[in-house]
């Protein structure tokens, strides 16, 4: 480095000839730098709170874990209580239905006779859409299942009266018939 | 070792690092004239240099963690100034180097002899330097870099740089003595 390079690094400075203007620069950079992402605040440096968070994690994970197990369980047995009552339902839907038909198919009962019939059998059923809400409510309530029970077995037997009265008048009829 | 010459304003530093805007100000405050200087001599613009200085100090607190003291901090803030101001040059499509005779250079460059001269004849010198010549004059006279850094920042080689900048200097002593 010769003498004029010397000399000029020497008096580097006196190049600075200008001034920024600093207040407007400033207003500029602090507000790009409150634009900026809000800063991570390493919480994860302190070792209790890195096992506070463990902790918390695990626990989060177990009652995730519980919560699913126990919901579950839950659906088992509504399944299964549903099954019962499906099974039943079916079975009395099957019976009734099937009686239902004999009725209305019977040859000796007048028109009349089958509407009033048929109108009490639809009492019957709206007790039965009434008792299958209830059930839905409280699945474990034997109360209820029991009482569906009985309304089907009421309009079984209804239906079953009901054919009795009308074979036994045949049955007299053709004795008579036969008497005669 | 905290009495190097790197550790130049640690605390500020460090504040700055956790994001305290009283501490970057105060930083700020300390460096701001003299990259708007760095700047305005590199880009010979107010607007410029104004908005080049504004980019890295906001460049430097958002990036402060990659800051390890492995130079002085003023010497890093000055580092960004210079290759802010390089790039937009460059995408400005002006010539940092100059142009002519790129390839010539072995034979025709040899360290000039010169004896110190009128830092106000300097100045004057300078201003009338063609385009391409100005950057390396202040890269290695003023800012007082070295070929290996020039090279760096300009993306050219270390013997390129000491070429383009005998070139250079050769030009500017011409120019003092026509002062």
């Amino acid at each position: 480095m010769d003498n004029f390079e010397k000399h000029i690094r020497e008096n580097a400075a006196a190049f600075d000839e200008h001034k920024a203007d600093r207040d407007a620069m400033w207003s500029k950079i602090a507000h790009e730098l409150e634009n900026e992402e809000p800063k991570v605040i390493p919480l994860w440096k302190s070792p209790m709170l890195k096992i506070a968070a463990s902790v918390l994690v695990i626990l989060g994970l177990a009652g995730f874990i519980g919560i699913t197990v126990i919901s579950n369980t839950i659906s088992v047995e509504e399944q299964y209580a549903s099954r019962e009552l499906l099974d039943i339902d079916m079975h009395y839907k099957n019976l009734v239905s099937y009686q239902v038909q004999l009725v209305q198919n019977h040859p000796k009962l007048s028109a009349e006779d089958k509407t009033e019939f048929l109108s009490f059998m639809e009492e019957l059923d709206a007790e039965y859409d009434y008792l299958k809400l209830e059930m839905q409510k409280n699945l474990d309530n034997e109360l209820v299942l029991e009482a569906i029970v009985s309304n089907y077995k009421k309009r079984i037997e209804l239906i079953e009266h009901l054919l009795k009265q009308i074979n036994d008048s045949k049955l007299t009829e053709e004795d008579y018939g036969y008497t005669l | 070792m905290k009495t190097d010459i790197r550790y130049t304003h640690q605390d500020l530093v460090e504040k700055c690092k956790k994001g305290h805007r009283n501490a970057q100000y105060e930083l700020y405050s300390l460096y701001v004239d003299a990259m708007y200087n760095i700047g305005f001599r590199m880009l010979e613009s107010k607007e410029d240099a104004e908005d080049i200085v504004q980019e890295s100090f906001v460049n430097a607190f958002k990036n402060l963690e990659s800051f390890n003291y492995d130079s002085t901090f003023g010497a890093w803030l000055k580092r960004i100034v210079i290759n802010k101001s390089i790039n937009h040059l460059k995408a400005k499509k002006l010539p940092v180097v100059p142009m002519e005779a790129h390839e010539y250079y072995i034979q025709d460059e040899k360290a000039v002899e010169t004896e110190a001269v009128d830092i106000q004849k300097v100045k004057a010198g300078i201003e009338k330097l063609p385009k391409g010549y100005k950057q390396i004059i202040n890269l290695y006279l003023i800012e007082g870099y070295d070929h290996n850094e020039i090279g760096e920042v300009l993306d050219i080689s270390t013997s390129t740089s000491k070429s383009q900048y005998h070139r250079a200097k050769k030009k500017l002593v011409e120019l003092i003595k026509e002062l």
